[in-house]
């Protein structure tokens, strides 16, 4: 499929709907061509490969909006979907704000978002890649000896976006992750761990020695953890779980949850709300970066937004119908139908998480968090959560089986450290960073 | 949608290399959808999710290919695909395959062919929203959605079967947000199930929309819950997402056959207290996780899963079964064709047992009356578990008192379940709006619980302990 395929499908698309009576329409086509292996020991148990395609239709008429979406393409059936979606319009209330953008746009820079590498690689490779890491988790200690599988998978897939005013754009990425879930066994208890990496290129993912030399420690470190004491203590998020932390960061920042009271940000641009050290970015002009494209879910184009300056709120992140609705002006983050994050990032600071912990007097290191108990009306945070007991800067023992929890406003102000180890794996990532205190429940 | 013809073609071809075992899912699912905001209908949507799966089971082994494009070239390409997994087995000879149409029970309605009329959903939404807005003056924000879906699935398999389900589901949720003097509560409620838009006939909106702004305006009146180890009563219906997390994920048979669970080799142990019987079951009428027959055509069933406290047995997809010498349970569910079937609950719950729930709280001195949950997630390895609390309060004395907000609970699923001290007699299925996540697939469920007693467990609030 080539862009201009992916552009006459999405147009096709519009004018269908246009002659079926929308005033203005806009048509996302996907295509994306999946491969996906899973490995258990030297077992292939899993081998997918698959090509979807899908259109996301936008149509408007009087100042009303409904969405239609389908994989099934053929024109007859789509026809008689937006009919019908043209028959749910008459229901939806006139809104002001509800129509098309007014103008479009796309990053000029180049974006690299294909690696040839990706698409060229033989089967063969790509099982091996999972091989390897069952054989790296196993060779790392004696005590891995069973595995919830190794996986690698990567996708070519193409966008065409095509607006009824005059909008026409596609571009294609490439992505590509591995990863391993290991199982540690000792007296009878088991212990498992996930690490994977991922990225639009092949030569930015982590080899399968070091992904599974990662899940293996994670898994046999926590042999013997207890509950912590119930506290206030600092607690530093490792980087992955800090990455889940920014995205309810972000579910606050996004219009749609601010414009209906879903957001404990409502009414705070221009106030300090997080440490100095708290600057947060929304980038999709990144090269090569899993969040980037050249225009947005209605063909907008991308840019780079500082959310959060030194701890001060300065934007929300908008697509077009949020920033009238909101007295904005869009930020470049239509997903097509809602907000969405392109890079969203916590900016890195100078030392490693070692000296991080190093300069943590006691205090918990999470590693994993269980639950997504976030409630964005009211800016609480609490997780399930497995880690280490820090004392005098050092990693004293494995802990388990407690919830770390706060209030979200408290959690940015309290942002007193910031480790330099953020990584693209992800479109909304983080470095490791600690909070200077919240509450530990365990025992 | 497809011919009978083909699907057999399809089968030999996905087996040309051998294999042990080949299905195809087929489906299509139209769904009807319109939201609320700020008292607007604010938007409709209507989508099409259409194609096939086709798989090749060899050993422990599965290829997988999909394809949304049903030409029959289309088709045959994936079944090509999929059939490479074999391609290094050992040839075996496959027979003709003859379909043989499966007949399935029906569970639900399979007259309606289409959704209702418009004006019928946006009249449940505008009755929810004023009865949210009525309930209380500090209701700021109420958002709404109803959806409204048929899902029609075909399944072909090599052995034989071939089986059709029409399954409708329809679901009605409202959010409520209240606000005073800078505080914010936020409270859910949604209902619905394998029906049509009459179900709300009888199960009003305007319940729904106050039941959402009550849970709203109890959290912003609520105190941050207390943090540490304390007894904890579990409320009937809601309270039964703690048997799907605490239990039920351990006894699905993929984690069991590869020795990932807590509960691997252990049917015929003592796992809970033996106050505790748990039963998972896809035959109940029109629940939301009820299925007629599952996604890989096989009858939904009852299932024991714990009899007073002793495990009694896995939920079975037909990989699993067939590589552990079990009977498939009609618990293969897939999120849609473009996903491998996985082992999953239906409907899970624990029947009623003696006490009364006014008893339970009465013997209880200082703990944590959690009436619902707002989801969990569990660890399968090692059983640890943690539930957001929806709505709970504190129970001091004997008696419920402080609502408290921001309650997660976390504990250690064998732990908890030997710590079932006392059983109510008041047994029920919860509201039907659960939707459970496995691997990247998403699936709807029920849940259902009388009012259980646990004796100790953490409570993860924020509140200083005193």
């Amino acid at each position: 499929m080539t862009n201009d395929d992916a552009i006459e499908i999405a147009a096709r698309a519009v004018d269908l709907a246009i002659g079926a009576g929308a005033q203005n329409a806009q048509a996302t086509f996907s295509v994306s061509q999946r491969f996906h292996v899973e490995a258990r020991d030297a077992t292939v148990s899993k081998l997918e490969r698959s090509a979807g395609s899908n259109v996301h239709l936008r149509l408007w008429k009087d100042g009303r909006r409904v969405a239609v979406s389908s994989s099934d393409l053929n024109s007859q059936h789509l026809r008689a979907a937006i009919v019908g979606a043209l028959d749910q319009l008459r229901y939806v209330a006139q809104d002001p704000f509800a129509g098309p953008p007014d103008e479009f746009g796309r990053f000029a820079g180049d974006l690299s978002l294909v690696d040839p590498a990706v698409s060229s690689r033989d089967d063969a490779e790509r099982i091996e890649d999972v091989l390897a890491l069952e054989r790296a988790i196993r060779a790392a200690d004696p005590r891995i000896v069973n595995s919830s599988g190794s996986h690698y998978s990567d996708a070519v897939s193409t966008i065409g976006l095509a607006s009824s005013n005059d909008f026409r754009g596609a571009y294609t990425a490439t992505r590509a992750s591995r990863s391993t879930a290991p199982l540690a066994e000792e007296s009878g208890s088991k212990r498992t761990a996930h690490y994977g990496t991922a990225g639009c290129f092949m030569r930015d993912l982590e080899d399968p020695a070091v992904v599974g030399a990662v899940a293996a420690r994670r898994a046999v470190e926590m042999f013997g953890a207890r509950k912590p004491p119930t506290m206030r203590a600092p607690v530093i998020f490792e980087r992955d779980v800090a990455a889940a932390v920014l995205d309810d960061v972000f579910s606050a920042v996004a219009a749609s949850n601010v414009a209906v009271g879903n957001s404990w940000l409502a009414e705070r641009i221009g106030e300090r709300v997080g440490s100095e050290l708290v600057t947060i970015i929304d980038d999709g002009t990144l090269p090569g970066r899993l969040g980037s494209a050249p225009f947005d879910g209605e063909g907008i184009a991308t840019r780079r937004t500082p959310v959060f300056e030194s701890g001060v709120l300065r934007t929300f992140l908008y697509d077009t119908y949020y920033a009238r609705k909101l007295g904005a002006r869009t930020t470049g983050n239509s997903a097509g139908g809602g907000i969405g994050a392109n890079n969203f990032y916590l900016e890195p600071g100078r030392g490693s998480l070692a000296e991080l912990i190093g300069s943590t007097r006691r205090g918990v290191l999470v590693l994993d968090t269980i639950g997504f108990a976030t409630e964005h009306a009211t800016g609480t945070y609490s997780r399930g959560a497995r880690g280490f007991m820090i004392e005098n800067g050092e990693l004293a023992y494995p802990i388990d089986e407690f919830t770390v929890a706060g209030d979200f406003a408290e959690m940015l102000s309290g942002v007193d450290g910031v480790a330099s180890d953020l990584r693209f794996d992800s479109t909304t990532v983080a470095p490791s960073f600690r909070v200077a205190e919240m509450t530990i429940s365990g025992n | 949608m497809i011919d009978r013809d083909v699907f057999t073609r399809l089968l030999s071809r996905a087996l040309r290399y051998g294999g042990d075992y080949a299905d195809i899912f087929c489906e299509r699912r139209r769904s009807y959808a319109f939201r609320l905001q700020d008292g607007h209908i604010h938007d409709g949507a209507t989508s099409i999710v259409q194609g096939v799966g086709i798989r090749v089971v060899v050993g422990e082994s599965a290829g997988y290919a999909y394809s949304d494009d049903l030409s029959t070239e289309a088709l045959m390409r994936a079944a090509e695909a999929a059939s490479l997994i074999a391609r290094n087995a050992p040839a075996r000879a496959n027979g003709s395959i003859d379909l043989t149409t499966a007949i399935v029970v029906p569970l639900y309605d399979q007259s309606r062919k289409d959704h209702a009329p418009a004006a019928r959903y946006v009249d449940l939404l505008e009755r929810a929203d004023r009865s949210a807005r009525a309930y209380d003056p500090r209701i700021v924000a109420v958002n709404a959605h109803v959806s409204d879906e048929l899902q029609d699935v075909w399944i072909a398999t090599s052995d034989g079967r071939f089986a059709h389900d029409h399954r409708p589901m329809i679901t009605l949720g409202v959010q409520a947000v209240a606000s005073s003097r800078g505080e914010r509560g936020s409270g859910y409620a949604a209902d619905g199930g394998r029906t049509a838009v009459e179900y709300f006939d009888a199960h009003s909106p305007e319940e729904l929309g106050s039941d959402a702004a009550r849970i709203a305006t109890t959290n912003l009146d609520a105190e941050p819950a207390p943090a540490g180890e304390m007894e904890m009563v579990v409320g009937a219906g809601g309270g039964g997402v703690l048997l799907h997390e605490a239990v039920g994920h351990g006894l699905e048979s993929d984690f069991n056959r590869r020795g990932t669970s807590l509960y691997s080799g252990r049917v015929g142990e003592r796992v809970a207290s033996e106050l505790v019987t748990i039963y998972d079951d896809g035959n109940l009428p029109e629940e939301r996780g009820s299925i007629a027959i599952d996604d890989e055509g096989v009858p939904g069933q009852h299932k024991v899963l714990v009899e007073r406290g002793v495990l009694r047995g896995y939920m079975q997809d037909t990989l699993n079964a067939r590589l552990m010498g079990a009977m498939p349970t009609g618990s293969g569910r897939r999120q849609s064709y473009r996903f491998l079937p996985q082992p999953r609950m239906c409907n899970t719950y624990m029947p009623s047992g003696e006490g009364t729930p006014e008893e339970i709280i009465a013997s209880t001195k200082r703990g944590l009356y959690a009436k619902s949950f707002a989801g969990g997630q569990v660890e399968i390895s090692k059983g640890d578990f943690v539930f957001m609390v929806a709505e709970g309060y504190l129970i001091e004395n004997g008696k419920v008192t402080a609502p408290v907000k921001n309650a997660t609970i976390v504990g250690n699923g064998p732990d908890a379940m030997t710590k079932v001290v006392a059983v109510g007699n008041d047994a029920r299925l919860a509201r039907r709006h659960y939707t459970c996540g496995k691997g990247g697939q998403h699936v709807p469920v029920g849940v259902g619980m009388p009012t259980v007693k646990i004796s100790s467990i953490t409570v993860g609030g924020t509140a200083d302990d005193e």
